[in-house]
């Protein structure tokens, strides 16, 4: 291991006992909450519901910069940063599907609406998914990477059409309680500020970590073809 | 968004009924709560185990790669 591969790793254990501290410190604040009165306990998952999809909609932002760049660059660096923060990013979106869903059962009495919101959040995500689906069915590296930095520009555009779809259209999910009008006592955006922290570096870990993985995978094609050539 | 605490919603409560089905409620909001959060976790926790698995079938196939170049050089 290299001296920059040890720092990398001493930050990235650094950022992961810090998520860890946050969470921990979170969930205590969180489980001390009063019931909220129509609600009830339900409603406490918003706190990390409405964090893991801002983080998942934070990493579709950098996938498209990082596939513009890759276009731009044609560097292999940006693509694997694409790749990672794509397959993180769909984990947290999965992650905010599924709290929504268990939400909507219990407040609106089913599992799934098909409004504007939700729709438009699992477009995304299989869009997401057909963008981890696309890599693997072409073999040549350039290709590979150009192909998917076109599907993850085109990808997208599903992106604002999730953030705003609430304000353009009447739908089932309610407008955002979070920075967005809604009358939630001030100290909760505090918790809700500190959760979506804790997100964020966590989806930065795994990021890294996915990224690490991507260069891996490139050392190991270099050897098969030097492998292969001998 | 109204707040309230579990006691003072009781005191509200007007009959016996509707104590049981208020109770029943409070029991399903926390069941569901701890579905919600547990299914998440769970998601992201399998995630990084898949990364971890990943990790490691890559050092292994890149250390075996490496020890057999090695070898073919030598030979």
């Amino acid at each position: 291991m290299n001296e920059k591969s040890g720092w990398g790793d001493y930050v990235l254990y650094v950022l992961g006992v810090v998520v860890i501290v946050i969470l921990a410190r979170d969930i205590n604040v969180i489980a001390r909450l009063p019931n909220e009165v129509q609600q009830g306990a339900i409603f406490k998952i918003i706190f990390f519901h409405v964090p893991v999809a801002i983080t998942a909609m934070f990493a579709a932002a950098v996938a498209l910069i990082a596939s513009v760049l890759f276009l731009i660059t044609r560097s292999f660096r940006y693509d694997a940063l694409a790749v990672a923060v794509t397959e993180v990013g769909l984990a947290f979106l999965a992650a905010n599907l599924v709290t929504g869903s268990i939400w909507g059962r219990i407040i609106w009495g089913q599992w799934w609406a098909w409004d504007a919101r939700l729709t438009s959040a699992l477009v995304c995500w299989i869009l997401y998914a057909a963008y981890l689906m696309l890599r693997r069915a072409v073999e040549e590296p350039t290709q590979r990477a150009t192909f998917a930095a076109v599907w993850s520009i085109f990808s997208f555009i599903d992106v604002p059409i999730v953030i705003f779809s609430i304000k353009w259209w009447r739908t089932q999910h309610p407008q955002p309680v979070f920075w967005g009008g809604g009358s939630i006592p001030h100290e909760w955006f505090a918790i809700a500020g500190w959760n979506l922290l804790a997100m964020v570096l966590l989806g930065t870990v795994m990021t890294a970590v996915r990224v690490r993985q991507e260069d891996a995978q490139r050392e190991l094609d270099s050897l098969r073809r030097t492998a292969h050539a001998m | 968004m109204h707040l309230q605490s579990i006691p003072l919603l009781f005191a509200q409560i007007a009959t016996p009924d509707d104590l049981v089905r208020e109770a029943a409620r409070l029991q399903r909001n926390y069941e569901f709560l701890s579905y919600g959060l547990t299914v998440a976790w769970l998601i992201l926790v399998i995630y990084v185990l898949f990364m971890v698995s990943r990790s490691r079938k890559l050092k292994r196939e890149i250390a075996s790669l490496k020890a057999m170049l090695e070898d073919r050089q030598k030979s």
